[in-house]
């Protein structure tokens, strides 16, 4: 494709054509805006105008983040959330049952949910909605990098499945973008041949939506007559918010072992250790967030882990 | 004391805190604002007054203080000049939107640079946007007037919003006028107790100012916020009505002067609307039928009074004593697009830059304005006229030659 088409030298034929738009949910320390950005730059180098974007809130480890990338052949008129996706990238699938984060809202029919699970399950399953994809990428990631990041092989994934990119030009930006992020060659390496393996797992599917999405519109009077004030009076909820939905490993305490020391109920960041009467350690997985400091604190070695592998709804 | 006193209208300020019954005045020291809180400061220490007064380390703090302890309950008041409500600033914002409502005076002053001491209105008018509604006084009698007003308003619970009152540095701050108080019982009579519905308290929990990511939230709460300060127009009036019944003083949003018959309009705001006025009268003595219109209440913004006043005049001018710098004056831009959609709008609307710095706008100047609305062609459409004269110039020109600028002017 032509550039001088889109942006002709006095920049009077702009058309607006067909555009894919990809959104990407995970969760905060996942990489899930730099694989937005990665499937952008790929897209950027197989010629096509690509935009790529985050939002996100407080900026804490493992809170609901969502990004964007939109993939088009003429200029993009449009910014900010997507609301109508074609693909849907699930980073992390607890976030399937998360009541703020709802990943499969607005997908479009016959658009593409791609789901990182370790469930068993079809790698490929057609309904009359839209279109599942299951990969396992975070124990592809645990086996070829040794962590559980996936911004690369999540952005590998998305990108074959746009039937757009090829896997050099994933490649390619893989590179760019982790050596800008000031990754070591040798974990760029490694994602490198992570990328390269999810590409090649990913099913090949194309997408054939033809609908142009439009949201209805109500404008309503916001007159209220009265004073409202921005106060929270019932303070003290944020205990209503679980955290301990996003997990790759789970700690599990070994009771034989433990001498009730207490080191992992006073390095725990998030207060989910808890004591029994005997001082032992209680962990409250609802809001263990599995950062496993409680692990390497030990001094014991009474606390293990085990791979987290949640079913969704 | 007798009924009626001299005093500075910074002593007029401090009056309508005493009077106020304010509990808490958080302060800090700036030309030409001391005065306020070195008055305020010597009535509690001789047991006249009780109210708490700390000194903060900065306007920033200052403002924080005062907004929370508005939202604690107690009646507050501040009073601060040009770069220091500068230096406040982004706390104008959060006291408006976690509806404090307190009330500060500003004594205005430009603001640097090059830096002065005197006022024009670029300080208090920066703040125009903050949720603060905005009186400005002409006398040192509409600083303790408004003070009143404000507190009544502010704290009213159709509004809940804070007050910013205006008056001029110097012409007002450190000029000696008669000036009539109220007693106890007239104050008690027109200004209730305060309280906050939502207050802070010990045994009860609020968080005030939460964060609201995603907009829709932030747009509510701001719609909220312009509604009530849109209603405030109303209550102002209630409060003036109020007012005048037990002081006989009659205090409006917008006061015309020799306004019925009047053909040539200036619109004008604090303390050069007297020398402003004296102009009217002149040109009344000759025949030519000029008029003022002076705005007290700069927001809520009264469009509705300003195109009753204004409408089927053959021309009008705006005075602005503040430059929105790649425009021109602030309230002629206000006044125009409250002009816009009335049919029979004035056919010339002059804009008149004049009184920066300070800069002492005479009686003759004022009557040039009125020659202009007389001989509109003269005036260049939509530019602001920046009155400057000769003798100022040449002023100007010794004082470069003195700084040692070469060239000529």
């Amino acid at each position: 494709m032509n550039l001088k088409s889109i942006y002709p030298p006095h920049g009077i034929r702009i058309y607006w054509g067909p555009m894919l738009r990809i959104r990407f949910h995970g969760r905060g320390g996942q990489g899930v805006k730099t694989s937005s950005r990665i499937l952008g730059r790929a897209a950027f180098l197989a010629g096509f105008l690509a935009q790529d974007s985050p939002i996100y809130g407080a900026e804490r480890r493992g809170a609901p983040v969502v990004a964007f990338t939109r993939i088009s052949d003429s200029v993009i008129l449009e910014r900010g959330f997507i609301f109508n996706p074609h693909i849907v990238v699930v980073m992390d699938e607890s976030l399937i049952g998360d009541w703020l984060a709802r990943p499969l809202e607005g997908l479009l029919r016959g658009g593409v949910a791609l789901i990182n699970t370790a469930q068993a399950g079809a790698p490929l399953e057609v309904s009359d909605s839209h279109v599942v994809v299951r990969l396992n990428i975070t124990d592809e990631a645990l086996k070829i990098i040794g962590r559980p990041v996936i911004s690369a092989p999540a952005a590998a994934s998305a990108a074959k499945i746009t039937g757009l990119i090829r896997k050099k030009q994933v490649l390619e930006a893989t590179v760019e973008e982790l050596t800008e992020l000031g990754l070591a060659e040798e974990t760029v390496e490694k994602n490198l041949r992570l990328v390269s393996e999810v590409y090649d797992m990913t099913p090949h599917h194309s997408i054939k939506i033809n609908e142009e999405p439009s949201r209805s519109l109500e404008v309503v009077d916001l007159r209220s007559d009265r004073v409202v004030f921005s106060d929270i009076l019932e303070v003290g909820n944020a205990y209503l918010r679980k955290t301990g939905n996003w997990r790759v490993f789970t700690p599990v305490v070994d009771y034989g072992r433990c001498t009730g020391c207490m080191v992992c109920y006073v390095y725990c960041p998030d207060s989910a250790v808890k004591l029994d009467p005997d001082k032992k350690p209680v962990i409250d997985y609802e809001n263990c967030k599995g950062c496993l400091i409680c692990v390497l604190e030990c001094p014991m070695r009474a606390i293990t882990f085990v791979r987290e592998a949640k079913a969704y709804a | 004391m007798r009924d009626v006193e001299m005093m500075t209208g910074n002593t007029a300020a401090a009056w309508a805190a005493r009077l106020a019954d304010v509990d808490y005045i958080p302060a800090y020291p700036i030309t030409p604002q001391t005065e306020i809180i070195e008055t305020l400061a010597k009535w509690i220490n001789e047991g006249v007054m009780k109210a708490k007064l700390v000194q903060l380390e900065s306007e920033h703090s200052m403002l924080t203080a005062a907004g929370t302890a508005s939202l604690a309950g107690a009646r507050v008041f501040t009073s601060t000049s040009s770069q220091g409500l500068l230096y406040g600033f982004e706390m104008l914002y959060n006291i408006a939107g976690w509806r404090a409502p307190m009330v500060l005076v500003n004594v205005s002053r430009a603001v640097a640079a090059p830096i002065t001491l005197e006022p024009d209105h670029n300080d208090v008018l920066s703040a125009r946007d903050s949720g603060f509604m905005q009186f400005h006084a002409e006398r040192c009698q509409d600083v303790l007037d408004l003070v009143l007003m404000a507190y009544r308003v502010s704290e009213d619970r159709r509004v809940m919003l804070p007050s910013i009152v205006n008056m001029d540095g110097f012409y007002l701050s450190f000029t000696r006028e008669p000036v009539g108080l109220l007693d106890k019982e007239e104050v008690a009579e027109f200004l209730p107790p305060y309280s906050h519905p939502q207050a802070f308290k010990a045994r009860r929990h609020v968080v005030k100012g939460p964060a609201v990511i995603g907009g829709h939230l932030y747009t509510f709460f701001k719609h909220n916020i312009h509604e009530s300060i849109t209603r405030a127009a109303q209550v102002f009036d209630e409060a003036a009505e109020k007012f005048q019944s037990i002081t006989g003083r009659k205090l409006e949003a917008v006061e015309g002067f020799l306004l019925d018959d009047a053909e040539y309009v200036l619109v004008i705001t604090n303390s050069f609307t007297t020398t402003a006025k004296r102009a009217v009268v002149k040109l009344r003595e000759k025949g030519v039928p000029a008029g003022l219109a002076k705005v007290v209440m700069l927001r809520p913004f009264p469009a509705k009074i300003i195109v009753e006043k204004l409408k089927n005049r053959k021309a009008v001018a705006v005075f602005d004593q503040n430059i929105s710098q790649g425009f021109g004056g602030i309230i002629y831009s206000e006044t125009a697009a409250a002009l816009y959609h009335v049919k029979n709008r004035p056919e010339t609307l002059l804009s008149v830059v004049g009184g920066l710095g300070g800069k002492f706008t005479t009686l003759e100047e004022f009557e040039y304005v009125f020659s202009l609305l007389a001989n509109p062609d003269k005036v260049g459409a939509g530019k602001p006229l920046f009155l400057f004269r000769k003798d100022e110039l040449r002023d100007v020109e010794r004082a470069m030659k003195l700084a040692g600028v070469e060239g000529e002017m």
